[in-house]
């Protein structure tokens, strides 16, 4: 019985083949010869292979995003809700510049986490510590900051020196965009596309005088795939690209706004004036086409076109400087009005 | 990269140069989080394990001994973590009560077959979080890990003999609580189907 005893507690040795070939054989001559053991083991058997029903699940895609971009070891900085962070460590000598920047990651999760800051300004908050630092690190992500959506005032207060803007949609399902800067340090704000902080520092990416921004096309593009759904459509958003429309010197910009106004619905009047405006004045051809198929969209919408856009139809279409396909284009507009 | 040791990965990054962190997260991640997941049994604890995990691998790289095997080293910081976490009480309510069941949904199980594994499933991840930590984590790495007691030892901060003793009352509870209904229930719909 005491045999039986130490032979039940060698099992999972046994299970695992853990044991030395004299012990294993012993325990197997012995379970050949004790029906206790024998049903013992053929239980533990089942037991063991029962556990193996336990599926294998997968690493979501996004923690490996989020530790590349952690660690500086990904360009493109696909940074998505991070709940843990590490403390702040001595700054080493020799960083890469790209690292170097002092990075803050700004998050709109839409949860309660920063509940409390619900009225606070545009800021970097401390993020929470999770580990200790134990001795010099090889590179500091102090200046990574996590700030929760509700932390931040839809109304960005001064003109903060926004840098090196980027944009993510790490799960397209999931209702979460996020707008990845440079202030002070870099911030990535998170959240839903309606979120008012969200749009509110969006149209300010856009609205930015700063028309060398390598960004300024991403943001057009990335504001046109997430904001041409109806569900996501904002006024504001409208509205900004209509500033762009308007003042951008770059004609690729130009382009980019006016088609993205083109492909949102519906449109304010002041989106409107803005095509019009475009129409009339943009020097490049192409933005005035784009200007006419987007004033065909809002007809085509149901927007009533008033008489001043007829009648600046009327004039394009007849004006014999003007472009031949800005006049078909205009032409056709005016037949299609009823 | 992907024809590189372990060892000489690391060596890599000690020298500072963190080319090597994708390869060495696609060798580990899968086992860091799945042992993650369910020594903890939240798969959002798991997520930050995981991410946590190879951040220290990267910050603490210094540490990694040359000789040592990288798997039990990140399995360490892995279950250090996890202890850690277990041990903020607040974090304890914060275990998913069930069910993340993630079955590929492939066409070679026929829904009864896929009841039945559910069912099996279930069963192996009620009994295993009737284990206490010690045990649930001295389990996971030696039947979903393949962990040696000695490895098992290291990362559990325990002599191996203690591990033995973890491992045999885990399976001791495993066996009651996963065969005492055989022929009950969930057997008999698919016995009689
Ligand atoms: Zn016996």
């Amino acid at each position: 019985m005491a045999e039986c005893d130490a032979m039940n507690e060698q099992m999972p040795l046994l299970l695992t083949e853990s044991l030395g070939r004299e012990e294993r054989e012993r325990a197997h001559q012995h379970i050949e010869n004790c029906a206790a053991c024998a049903a013992e083991w053929k239980a533990y058997r089942a037991t063991w292979s029962e556990l193996g029903e336990l599926p294998e699940v997968e690493v979501p895609a996004r923690v490996k995003e989020q530790f590349l971009s952690t660690i500086g070891a990904s360009r493109d900085s696909k940074v998505i809700p991070m709940r843990s962070r590490l403390a702040p460590g001595p700054r080493p000598s020799a960083l890469p510049r790209w690292f170097a920047q002092a990075a803050a990651v700004v998050i709109l999760v839409g949860g309660s986490y920063y509940a409390g800051n619900r009225t606070a300004p545009l800021r970097v908050l401390p993020s929470p510590a999770t580990i200790q630092s134990v001795e010099q690190t090889p590179y500091s992500i102090a200046e990574t900051r996590v700030l929760n959506a509700s932390a931040i005032s839809p109304n960005i207060e001064g003109r903060p020196n926004i840098q090196n803007v980027q944009f993510v949609d790490a799960d397209a399902s999931d209702n979460q965009i996020g707008v990845s800067f440079d202030v002070t340090s870099r911030v990535t704000v998170t959240g839903a596309p309606t979120d008012k902080s969200l749009v509110r520092l969006l149209s300010y990416v856009l609205e930015r005088d700063n028309s060398t921004s390598p960004s300024r096309s991403n943001a057009i593009d990335w504001v046109r795939r997430t904001y041409s759904d109806p569900n996501h459509a904002d006024p504001e958003i409208a509205d900004a690209l209509a500033k762009v429309l308007r003042n951008d010197t770059h004609e690729g910009v130009r382009i980019r706004a006016v088609e993205t106004l083109k492909d949102m619905s519906p449109a304010s009047s002041g989106t409107r004036d803005a095509l019009i405006d475009a129409l009339k004045n943009d020097p490049n051809p192409a933005v005035r086409i784009k200007a006419l198929e987007a004033l065909s969209n809002l007809a085509k919408a149901g927007t009533a076109l008033d008489a001043k856009t007829i009648d600046t139809l009327r004039a394009k279409a007849s004006q014999d400087d003007e472009n031949p396909y800005v006049r078909v284009k205009a032409a056709e507009l005016l037949s299609e009005i009823p | 990269m992907n024809h590189l040791s372990d060892q000489e990965l690391m060596k890599i990054v000690q020298a500072g140069d963190y080319a090597p962190a994708s390869e060495i997260y696609d060798r580990y991640s899968g086992r860091i989080y799945n042992f993650a997941f369910r020594f903890l049994k939240n798969a959002e604890a798991a997520e930050d394990a995981t991410q946590e995990v190879f951040v220290r691998m990267i910050k603490y790289a210094s540490q990694f001994q040359g000789d040592a095997k990288l798997s039990t080293w990140l399995f360490s910081i892995t279950a250090n973590w996890c202890r850690d976490y277990l041990r903020k009480s607040d974090n304890k309510a914060k275990e998913a009560e069930d069910v993340l069941l993630s079955l590929p949904a492939s066409s070679e199980y026929s829904p009864e077959r896929d009841l039945e594994r559910r069912e099996s499933e279930l069963r192996v991840k009620r009994a295993l979080g009737a284990l206490t930590a010690e045990q649930r984590e001295a389990i996971l790495l030696s039947r979903y890990q393949g962990l040696s007691y000695a490895e098992i030892a290291l990362i559990a901060g325990c002599s191996e003999g203690a591990v033995k003793t973890r491992v045999f009352r885990a399976m001791e509870t495993l066996k009651k609580a996963l065969t005492a209904d055989v022929g009950g229930g969930g057997r008999w719909l698919n016995a009689t189907r």
